[in-house]
């Protein structure tokens, strides 16, 4: 058991202790902690919500190819153990000193060249996501540079000089003084992950334990069955730094390699329940579109190099963007305890508000969409306030099966239309056996506008959220028929 | 090049090291300040409990009114706005109580053990509402000209009609912040996020009943303001001061993002009514318009914000009879505050959509109408407050966006695209903004500075003036460099603090520049002078053959010579050491008011600006009537800055105002519960612009040749003005709305135009066209 984590922070392995003395308990988020250092101040808290992309770092880890990865997130979701065996970069490690000059990283340098900054709040965030962007890619195209930024909202400039300084930065081969010294980094990580050790700490009425294998994650979940699992943490964490409630047991597993899998089988796509929901987004591509389709407005990069498919099936939110997408897909979920292993489909999973089938001695294994068989056509449709980086409103995942012109299979699965993701399933026993016309859709629609009765909140009135749920079938249906419609707003 | 010089904190800000109040090292002492705020929009307050809090450890304080030791008041104008409540409570978010704890976590347990009890109220939560009661904050204001009503019976037509405009958060980064410091005595040392330094001085002194020569204020920086922080930075320093007073340790408060959009004011929402006659070609004859703010709970900067809005109800156009009837509601509230254009976009919105309605009813385009009614040169310039229309750039300008955006051809296009697809629908619009530069508080026009020069020649400039982001000290600093003849990296700008340059105005009203950049360069030209007599002795001293005339003198590229000798210099470095060695002073004061500015409030007559910037813009939008969502899809936009001091920062002062405008009039929407619980207290539900909202083709273009007389090195003012470029995206996006019934009916529409005003508006329009 290991009782301390160590991470590669300013060049060399940091290790930090959660000793009775310390500043920080496990659930100390990597925001808090930089920010208690005099030297890493230029992280910022803007919302700690995950919203604002100011608290912006990067996380370096080693990829299967042996090289290293980097990752945007957001510090202020992050507690401190999930960072354990990777490397910390903030702001103050981009630029380096030459002969006593200050030399700029290149992004920095653009972000100066273009008036990138004005207020200068949200720019080391800002300058982070354009650091994970050159790191990743080449003469990035304009809406790579969008999905890399939406996660960070700037106030003052209007974003064309940060778009200008992320085309200008990523332009040439990637290669700076990272790349220099990346093996010796890489030799620090192996050093510190050789380690399988669980980590287990308990801090007055907290316990936080962070499992490396499959089997100790099941042991530690069938001894602490009230604690809570987490992996990206995305939602978990707000419970902390918004309610300020005290988390009291967590198993965090984040460091289970053994569910961050996907592959294709000839039936299907599986999904390991721990794969970050960038990396579903990219396995997706040309596999799976509506799902793809509906990850690219799916939080921000930063959440999504954290968030997991298994975390937003396991949280059933009624507005959980990938939940109706699932129940679409006819998905099942794999779960598993110590004992023993159960398939279950996503409906019968999904048991009510924020409510799972999950036993307390199990965990989501993975998540596996069957292919579908020509004939059938799903797609997706998120109807939200804001483009990007926003909780739907609205949000609907459709299946039609044809034979002919007939309606042989159809589900309409919404979210935020009722308690719970929820299928439509008068309008569907209504369209069933039907021809798909668009006399029928019509009718269809006014079915559907009667057949949930949502709430009224922040997001939008029940009205509209009825009108626009009507409105989604018509949208699918306009677009099973062509191919290739008009560019959705939405892309 | 100095006109793209980057801003002088930019290579701080990449780097993580710009220093903002929540990154100051203060030493072990400090403390963490806390607001415990009323959860009720309107109560009595019938007895606070503290004693269970004040026995948890780590709390070193807990205040109520009754420990005030000054005056329990922080309204900025009137005083009508306690800094703690005392007997009622007004608004959810109002401050009762103050906590000063070793951490947070002891401030949030202390917090929880605070039991407040509270007899309810009714309460008043909109316009509506405070109409109904006859809760009004002051008398009505007029404007007016000719006779709006006889001229609206004889018009060929009338509309009529009410616009809804919402309310907006601020959203700075930074959410409010005070760091209080006690010295010795009654000092209290202030690092404040403020516009409004000598404000936030006073308001201190005020709650701590000390002087104000006791109260320094600093301020380095703030993470945005926008006006957020033009007075409601005071509040959170005055916390802040009370609580350092009473515990004699230094005292942080720093706004959690939720409290912050809870506590502070926003733009004021208005419910305007306006009716418009004109002829069959467009031609206004007659507007009548009231507008109606909802001040919240206290007057704070309510009046001078209704008066902008009704000093820019006519925007760029000319009407020969004119009423303006201006009226502020209270509410329960926070009290609405200054927010970036301060009014001029409530006003400007009201007739914006008036000219619209005019278009869509005569079946023309909207921009004809536009133009037909512009303020012209020689005639038809007068403004309803009698203020003459003058450089005027709008036909220039309309010209030329007209011709480079493409607008004719684009319509038809339009027009094409929208014949042929159901629900996918694409609009355009122009709209101008002509925009009064100067506070209309006419005292508050001066500025003052201070600079410093070192006998190695390097130069320190302290002026009255915040820096919020919007490079006011690039600026600046590049006018103390091009009047000294010094580079830029020789001369730097200091931290805003009372106790260098006193007594000052808020940075606001765009006028940042303007102001302290003339006080600046007054100060300079004082030292200038001292300087000048000195080189000319040292000149005479070293080159007896020649004669050396002190109005020759020139500061250019480091040195100092006489123009008609110019191969005689003294390096500028060396001059200062002279001159301390002949006991001259480096050191002088400056000081500025604008000139001619005034306006008398009940008349509403006089010339409450210094001049005038113009901007024109063209949005072109697609709409998905099925769903609601809008794609901005080109913008062009073409401003006036004068000659501009520094055109990367200007540029950024457009983009960034025009963004943070398209926010206001699409996606940003404030909604509270039917008890006054704000509902979009967060990012979460609360969404500003991101990255993917800005037009996906962004044209920025100023106007060249347009020096402005009258102001610092013939420039111009550009903080608000581009802000309102922004109401042609709305009117894009109701052009696309409109084109679901061909443009025959009227669509419903309101400000912001959220995903669910279109969609409900469109959805209504397609059963009514069916």
């Amino acid at each position: 058991m290991q009782e301390t984590i160590r991470f590669v922070f300013d060049d060399r392995i940091v290790e930090v202790e959660f000793s009775k003395s310390s500043r920080f308990k496990p659930t100390t988020t990597v925001l808090n902690y930089l920010r208690s250092l005099p030297m890493h101040k230029g992280v910022k808290e803007g919302c700690a919500e995950g919203d604002c992309g100011a608290c912006t770092v990067v996380l370096a880890e080693v990829g299967s190819n042996g090289k290293l990865v980097y990752n945007t997130v957001d510090s202020c979701l992050v507690f401190l153990p999930m960072i354990h065996g990777k490397q910390l970069i903030t702001v103050e490690n981009l630029a380096f000193l030459k002969e006593k000059h200050k030399v700029l990283h290149p992004v920095q340098e653009m972000m100066v060249a273009t008036n990138g900054s004005q207020c200068g709040y949200c720019t080391p965030g800002v300058v982070m996501s354009l650091f994970g962007l050159f790191k990743n890619h080449q003469n990035p195209s304009r809406e790579t540079i969008e999905d890399a930024l939406t996660g960070n909202l700037c106030r003052c400039t209007g974003y064309l000089p940060i778009l200008e300084a992320a085309q200008k930065a990523c332009s040439g081969t990637g290669v700076d003084h990272f790349s220099q010294y990346e093996s010796g980094v890489i030799e620090m990580l192996q050093e510190i992950t050789a380690n399988t050790e669980t980590f287990k700490k308990k801090r007055g009425k907290q316990h936080y334990a962070k499992p490396f294998t499959l089997k100790e994650a099941l042991l530690l979940r069938r001894d602490n069955p009230t604690s809570t699992v987490i992996n990206g943490s995305t939602d978990v964490t707000l419970r902390q730094t918004k309610k300020k409630e005290l988390l009291t047991g967590i198993i965090d597993l984040s460091g289970v390699e053994e569910l961050r899998h996907c592959s294709e089988t000839p039936d299907g796509y599986i999904i390991g329940a721990g794969l970050p929901l960038e990396k579903v987004r990219l396995f997706s591509e040309g596999k799976l579109p509506a799902l793809h389709a509906m990850l690219k407005v799916f939080g921000s990069l930063q959440i999504r190099n954290m968030a997991t498919l298994g975390g937003n099936v396991g949280s059933a939110s009624p507005i959980g963007d990938t939940l109706p997408m699932l129940i679409a897909y006819r998905a099942k979920v794999k779960v598993r305890s110590l004992a023993a292993e159960r398939i279950i489909g996503i409906e019968d999973f999904l048991t009510g508000y924020r409510k799972t089938a999950l036993n307390d001695d199990e965990l989501i294994m993975e998540i596996t969409i069957p292919k579908t068989v020509a004939g059938t056509y799903v797609n997706s449709y998120k109807v939200s306030r804001r483009r990007d980086m926003d909780i739907s409103t609205v949000s609907g995942a459709f299946r039609l099966t044809r034979q002919q012109e007939t309606v042989a299979g159809i589900i309409l699965a919404f979210g935020g239309m009722a308690s719970t993701p929820a299928r439509a399933v008068k309008t569907e026993a209504f369209l069933r056996g039907k021809e798909w016309s668009r006399e029928n859709i019509e009718h269809a629609m006014f079915i559907l506008s009667k057949e949930f009765t949502p709430i009224s909140d922040a997001r939008g009135e029940a009205e509209f959220r009825n009108t626009a749920a009507k409105n989604l079938l018509l949208k699918f249906f306009i677009d099973s028929n062509v191919p290739d419609p008009v560019p959705r707003s939405s892309d | 090049m100095l006109h793209q010089q980057p801003h002088d904190s930019a290579e701080k800000h990449v780097t993580g090291e710009s220093v903002f109040i929540e990154d100051m090292l203060v030493n072990s002492q400090l403390l963490h300040g806390k607001v415990v705020y009323s959860k009720h929009p309107h109560a009595v307050i019938r007895q606070i409990d503290i004693n269970e809090a004040l026995a948890i450890p780590g709390i070193h304080a807990i205040l109520t009114a009754k420990d005030i030791p000054g005056e329990n008041q922080m309204g900025p104008v009137i005083h009508d706005e306690p800094c703690l409540a005392d007997k009622e409570v007004n608004f959810i978010g109002q401050a009762v109580v103050l906590i000063a704890a070793e951490n947070e976590e002891a401030a949030l347990e202390a917090e929880k053990c605070i039991n407040i009890n509270y007899e309810l109220l009714p309460a008043i939560l909109d316009i509506g509402a405070a109409m109904a009661a006859n809760n009004i904050l002051a008398p009505a204001r007029k404007i007016e000209r000719g006779n709006a009503e006889a001229a609206l019976k004889s018009a060929r037509h009338v509309l009529k009609g009410e616009l809804v405009t919402g309310a907006q958060e601020h959203w700075y980064l930074e959410t409010q912040t005070a760091l209080a410091i006690p010295g010795e005595g009654k000092e209290m040392q202030m690092h404040a996020s403020s516009q409004n330094p000598a404000e936030t001085q006073q308001i201190v002194a005020e709650v701590l009943g000390i002087q104000k020569n006791d109260v320094e204020v600093e301020v380095r920086r703030m993470g945005g303001a926008f006006g957020g922080k033009e007075t409601q930075g005071n509040h959170v320093a005055a916390w802040a001061a009370l609580l350092a007073n009473a515990t004699k340790r230094p005292v942080k408060i720093h706004l959690f993002r939720d409290d912050d959009q809870i506590m502070t004011g926003k733009r004021h929402r208005f419910l305007s009514k306006y009716e418009i006659g004109f002829d069959d070609q467009g031609l206004i004859q007659a507007y009548k318009v009231e507008l109606n703010s909802d001040a919240g709970s206290s007057t704070d900067l309510s009046r001078a914000i209704l008066e902008r809005a009704m000093l820019h109800a006519d925007n760029a156009y000319y009407f020969p009879n004119i009423s303006i009837t201006g009226q502020a509601w209270k509410t329960n509230l926070p009290s609405n505050t200054a927010f970036r254009g301060f009014g001029g976009p409530q006003g400007m919105a009201v007739i914006e959509n008036a000219i619209d309605r005019i278009a869509r009813f005569l079946k023309k385009d909207a921009a004809d109408i536009r133009f037909l009614n512009f303020y012209r040169n020689d005639e038809c310039n007068l403004t309803p407050y009698g203020e003459k229309v003058e450089n005027n750039h709008l036909f220039r300008m309309f010209d030329k966006l007209y011709s480079t955006s493409c607008y004719q051809n684009r319509r038809q296009e339009i027009e094409k695209f929208n014949r042929k697809q159901e629900f996918f629908k694409k609009g355009l619009a122009l709209t101008p903004v002509k925009f009064g530069i100067s506070f209309t508080t006419a005292f508050l026009n001066q500025a003052g500075a201070l600079v410093n020069i070192y006998t190695d020649g390097t130069v320190l400039v302290n002026h009255g003036g915040t820096e919020m982001g919007q490079g006011l000290h690039t600026k600046i600093l590049r006018i103390a460099s091009a009047e000294l003849g010094v580079a830029p990296e020789h001369v730097r700008v200091n931290a805003t603090n009372t106790s260098k340059v006193p007594n000052t105005s808020p940075t606001a009203a765009s006028t940042g520049s303007d102001l302290n950049g003339m006080a600046v360069k007054n100060a300079i030209d004082t030292i200038k002078e001292r300087l000048a007599r000195l080189a000319v002795a040292e000149l005479t001293a070293n080159h007896p053959g020649c004669s050396f005339h002190q109005e020759n003198i020139t500061f250019l590229e480091n040195c100092v010579f006489d123009k008609e000798h110019p191969a005689y210099k003294i390096p500028f470095d060396q001059l200062c050491n002279l001159a301390r060695l002949n006991q001259v002073s480096l050191s002088a004061t400056g000081f500025y008011k604008t000139p001619g500015v005034h306006f008398d409030r009940e008349t509403g007559q006089g010339k409450p600006f210094h001049y005038y910037a113009y901007g024109m813009a063209v949005s072109e939008v697609m709409i998905d009537t099925l769903t609601g969502a809008h794609l901005l899809i080109r913008t062009d936009i073409i401003h006036d800055v004068g000659d501009s001091i520094n055109e990367g920062i200007d540029k950024g002062q457009v983009e960034g105002g025009f963004i943070q405008g398209v926010g206001w009039c699409t996606t940003e929407e404030i909604k509270w519960d039917k008890d006054g619980n704000l509902l979009t207290h967060s990012p979460d539900t609360y969404k500003i612009p991101t990255i993917n909202d800005i037009p996906k083709d962004f044209r920025v273009e100023f106007l060249h040749d347009v020096p402005n007389p009258g102001a610092i090195r013939r420039s111009k003012a550009v903080g608000e003005p581009p802000f309102m470029l922004a109401l042609s995206v709305w009117l894009a996006i109701k052009d696309a709305i409109s084109a679901v019934s061909g443009h025959e009916i009227e669509p419903d529409f309101s400000l912001p135009a959220t995903g669910e005003v279109i969609l409900m508006s469109a959805e209504k329009l397609f059963y009514r066209v069916v």
